[in-house]
């Protein structure tokens, strides 16, 4: 009895490790948990990127569902997903509304003019597809940290509402994008249509 | 000695700061609680750094953030809250204890108290077991030389 124990003992501790070592090994540590996702976009009054005289705030989001896209020229990845989000743009008429921050227009050391920064954006559009409706114009990065955004590319699913369902971190290519994106994109348009039908009804 | 040296070499730079922003404080109480909030919160972009020695721009953006916090007169916890709603409990190195992170304090516990008693019932065992098989050896060379 008390030898069988000596053998079973460590053996279930080994198993345990095992498992946990094993799940390890397909963890990512970066992946945390959002903060932002189900909570509505926080308040926000930025200027337009390209017309820094028109402002937003987080109104633009009501109504239709949008991927808002954080990125800036700097960042690669972001001009390696580019056209495939134009593609979804235009072959799905996905709504995407871009949150841009730049790295070297910092407030503490800015080295770049606003309107060098334009112009790098109009170019890189220009080169690789433009799925923007706007771009929004973080320029403190404060919108950013209220957000959670560690870097880019990050994207936000908002819904009709105005509210935050889904935070991926990472460039959205066609196998993110049928994956992890589209259900849960598919599903936001369903209660916005609901949504409509009900605002319908209700005014008849 | 040049051992004791190099070792505190490596020790002492650990605690060099990579902050060269030159942040402005009214008091010195302000400068101690920001340097503290730097040093406590990690960076969520390149981990296992804090905010203080990272030169990530998320680092950059986060001093300053806890910067313009420490100045409107918000307390370390305050700062910390702050940070933990936009970036999880992961932002800071403290981890609260939940029942997922008990583990951490409870695990060594365990097994500690798992060799203990280990270790007293093999040696009581041992002992015991020792103790005659030496007697029944004794008994045999005695048995032998008769």
């Amino acid at each position: 009895m008390k030898k069988s124990a000596l053998v079973v003992i460590p053996l279930a501790l080994f198993c345990i490790l095992i498992g946990f070592l094993f799940r390890g090994l397909f963890s990512d540590p970066r992946t945390l948990d959002s903060q932002a996702k189900d909570n509505p976009v926080p308040h926000f009054e930025l200027p337009d990127l390209m017309t820094p005289a028109t402002l937003y705030t987080p109104e633009v989001f009501n109504g239709e569902v949008t991927i808002m896209n954080v990125w800036g020229v700097w960042c690669v990845t972001c001009a390696v997903e580019l056209p495939f989000l134009t593609h979804l743009k235009e072959s799905e008429q996905v709504r995407f509304v871009g949150l841009y921050f730049d790295q070297d227009l910092d407030p503490d050391f800015g080295t770049k003019t606003l309107a060098r920064v334009q112009q790098e954006v109009t170019t890189m559009l220009g080169r690789f597809g433009n799925p923007y409706e706007f771009n929004i114009f973080d320029v403190y990065r404060d919108t950013s940290l209220d957000l959670g955004v560690t870097g880019a590319p990050e994207h936000f699913l908002i819904d009709a509402n105005g509210v935050i369902r889904m935070h991926y971190v990472g460039d959205i290519n066609e196998r993110v994008w049928v994956n992890k994106v589209k259900p849960v994109y598919d599903v936001l348009v369903q209660e916005r249509n609901a949504m409509l039908v009900d605002s319908a009804g209700g005014a008849q | 000695m040049k051992r004791v040296l190099l070792v505190l070499l490596v020790l002492l730079s650990a605690n060099a700061f990579s902050t060269e922003d030159s942040y402005q404080f009214e008091s010195a109480q302000q400068r101690e609680t920001f340097l503290t909030l730097t040093q406590e919160l990690r960076c969520p972009m390149c981990q296992n750094q804090n905010i203080a020695d990272s030169d990530a721009m998320i680092a950059h953006d986060m001093r300053r953030k806890v910067y313009s916090l420490v100045q409107e007169g918000k307390s370390e916890k305050e700062v910390i809250d702050y940070m933990k709603a936009r970036y999880g409990d992961f932002v800071h190195y403290q981890p609260p204890v939940t029942l997922a992170t008990l583990w951490l304090w409870l695990t060594p516990l365990l097994f500690v108290l798992l060799a203990l008693t280990f270790v007293l019932l093999r040696k009581k065992s041992a002992v015991s077991e020792d103790v005659e098989e030496k007697l029944a050896k004794a008994n045999a060379m005695l048995e032998q030389e008769k």
